[in-house]
């Protein structure tokens, strides 16, 4: 591999020093490599290696904390595995944080101490930004939609094209000419986004939240420009990347004089925007932002939407979004949502807030270097789903469902893949 | 006064100076300035990672692992009595106050079960192939000491009037306060710092206080 410039390497090491607040250091401290953490890792129970241990992954970020920032790490670096930051370390970092990590967030909330090791594997995630080691199909994705606004650069025509699409087959659905999925429209209450994978592989999901919008007579609006929810900036540790990101779509809100900010369903945009977008920018957004289930739960509430879960008898069950649920804290408001629309729920084992990841989280699913891990942690998806005996796999996030399809294929397990507005729209009563 | 309870007294002073000037810098540094509105409950959820979340039904490190895990409370009681046990000798270098012989005895045995699970602490690291794979000298220092530390304690909690144990015993604490520090065995401050944050985190975002499951 290339020498490291050494100026980069400087502002790689400078990221471990920050002093803004106590987080870094606590945690970056904390550690104790009891290794009682490797059993809540997908990577070590499908592949029972001890690299993929969650304390490895934090000891290859402390080990280089400890080394310029401590004394016992700086006089005598073997007692305490202080290693510097060179071409090897660096090389062992990517593989370790990039390709062996979903950052789903499980082995933080089961270590024993309270480790945040997804906090930590980010930041080592930007070091490697910093010294531009970002695995090439993952920058690829970010640097897409910094050039054209969405991750998959899609060219506008083509979206409006397929929007256009949508708006008739809506129009068909409920026989109302009138129904229409407005597009740069100023001063509505909803300013709705979506994952870029739904105007380019599953258009179906975006006629479905329409459908739920023209059920509440929502006044809302998609942009043709900025409309994507994803952030990968925040899984490549670019800040400056993310934080860009994070603008275009917060600016758009504004141009457009948008009410509310509804974030479509994909667990990392809904946390790239709603938890880190603030902190990218340095300040609260002016406006409200939730995401399209809690919008489809004040539905329900208010009695602007009437739902007869009848119409959904299958047997479905429920992947938990990490960024969503143990991260986004929305367990049972997503239960609430799905319960108000489907008559036969049964739950995986184990689910809510101890969820196991699809596999595709962190930024696996763009990044084709790992693919062949991503499939391999997913088997333990897989297995979940099909002991749940359930036809019908529902989760509010298309990245994980483009994971979860791919974990259909390879596993056969046979079922449908839903989004939560694609079956809340089943159960509609117009 | 010998020179090792001086040495000792040093140590101790020392020892809370170095984890008072980590306090203060925690402290100081604070806690994040998120800017994202909340939607639960920050001090629950603090609540809730020192209480509920520590309970060993809720952790897979503990349920998963439960001789693990009671070896690692009884060792880490253990430590904790240790602690104080030293803090009370180096007070009574001064008062000469005898402990009840009772008292003694008991408190041997105690620190004797926690030095036993300590020891298994360190041999399943040492004979782990795994746990080896990823551990470095501190954690064998740390972990040795510290079961030393008890170890003496235990012994000289029990024989008080035996000089040649007495000196051993403050010397072993002289070492075990240097590196008490600066080894791993300072997450004995950072413990409740992590949790801390990791209760402010899921506080926030309403994860913590884990809502019961439907």
């Amino acid at each position: 591999m290339k020498p490291i410039d050494p100026i980069k390497r400087e502002k790689a090491l400078a990221l471990l020093a920050d002093t803004s607040d106590s987080k870094l250091r606590t945690h970056l401290n904390s550690c104790v490599r009891c290794g009682l953490c490797a059993t809540s890792c997908m990577y070590y129970d499908k592949f029972h290696e001890a690299k993929y241990i969650p304390a490895v992954k934090v000891d290859i970020v402390a080990s280089i904390y400890k080394r310029y920032n401590t004394f016992l790490g700086k006089h005598a670096p073997k007692l305490v595995n202080a290693r510097p930051l060179n071409e090897e370390t660096a090389e062992e970092m990517v593989d370790l944080l990039f390709g062996s990590c979903t950052m789903c967030g499980r082995c933080v909330t089961h270590c024993s101490i309270g480790v945040d090791i997804s906090y930590l594997v980010h930041k080592g995630r930007e070091m490697l930004a910093e010294m531009g080691m970002v695995p090439a199909s993952l920058q690829s994705t970010v640097d897409a939609a910094v050039k054209t606004g969405n991750n998959m650069a899609i060219p506008t025509e083509e979206f409006i094209d397929t929007i256009e699409w949508m708006e008739e087959e809506l129009q068909d659905e409920v026989e109302d000419e009138n129904a229409h999925i407005p597009l740069n429209e100023e001063d509505c209450n909803i300013f709705y986004t979506l994952n870029p994978r739904e105007p380019k592989f599953f258009p179906l999901s975006i006629k479905a939240m329409a459908k739920i919008f023209y059920a509440a007579k929502e006044s809302w609006t998609l942009s043709t420009k900025y409309y994507d929810v994803t952030n990968y900036g925040y899984f490549n540790g670019n800040t400056a990347e993310a934080t860009l990101i994070a603008r275009n779509l917060h600016d758009e809100v504004l141009r457009l004089k948008g009410k509310r900010l509804i974030l479509g369903e994909c667990g990392h945009g809904s946390y790239a925007n709603r938890w880190e977008g603030p902190n990218y920018l340095g300040h609260p957004y002016p406006f409200d932002m939730i995401t399209a289930v809690e919008l489809i739960k004040e539905y329900i509430d208010s009695g602007r939407i009437h739902l007869d879960k009848s119409l959904n008898t299958e047997v479905v069950t429920i992947h938990d979004p990490c960024n969503l649920i143990r991260n986004g804290g929305l367990f049972k408001t997503l239960r609430y949502v799905l319960h108000a629309s489907c008559s036969n729920i049964i739950e995986m084992n184990p689910y809510g807030n101890d969820n196991y990841c699809c596999g595709g989280g962190g930024g696996q699913l763009a990044m084709s270097e790992y693919n062949e891990r991503r499939l391999g942690i997913g088997e333990i998806k897989a297995n979940q789903i099909r002991n749940s005996g359930a036809k019908i796999v529902i989760t509010p996030c298309h990245n994980c469902v483009d994971q979860l399809l791919q974990l259909n294929h390879t596993y056969k397990l046979g079922v449908r893949i839903m989004t939560v507005a694609e079956i809340v729209a089943n159960a509609l009563i117009l | 006064m010998d020179w090792y309870h001086i040495l000792a007294l040093v140590a101790f002073v020392a020892c809370c100076g170095m984890f008072l000037g980590h306090f203060i810098h925690l402290i100081r540094l604070g806690m994040p300035k998120d800017k994202a509105k909340a939607q639960g409950k920050t001090a629950a959820g603090i609540r809730y990672a020192y209480i509920n979340s520590m309970m060993p039904q809720h952790k897979e490190s503990a349920y998963l692992h439960l001789p693990t895990y009671t070896a690692g409370i009884i060792y880490h009681l253990g430590t904790f009595l240790s602690l104080l046990l030293l803090l009370y000798s180096l007070i009574n270098i001064y008062i000469g106050w005898a402990m009840p012989e009772v008292f003694r005895w008991i408190i041997g045995a105690c620190l004797l079960i926690s030095t036993l699970f300590g020891l298994g602490v360190l041999i399943k690291r040492l004979v782990k192939q795994e746990l080896r794979s990823f551990s470095n000298p501190d954690d064998y220092i740390s972990n040795g000491l510290t079961t030393l530390f008890q170890a003496i304690t235990a012994l000289f909690i029990t024989f008080p009037h035996i000089p040649a144990i007495e000196m051993v015993y403050f010397i072993l604490a002289v070492l075990f306060l240097v590196w008490f520090p600066l080894g791993k065995t300072r997450h004995i401050l950072y413990f409740f710092f992590a949790r801390l944050h990791l209760g402010y985190f899921y506080g926030r975002r309403g994860t913590w206080p884990e809502k019961s499951k439907l």
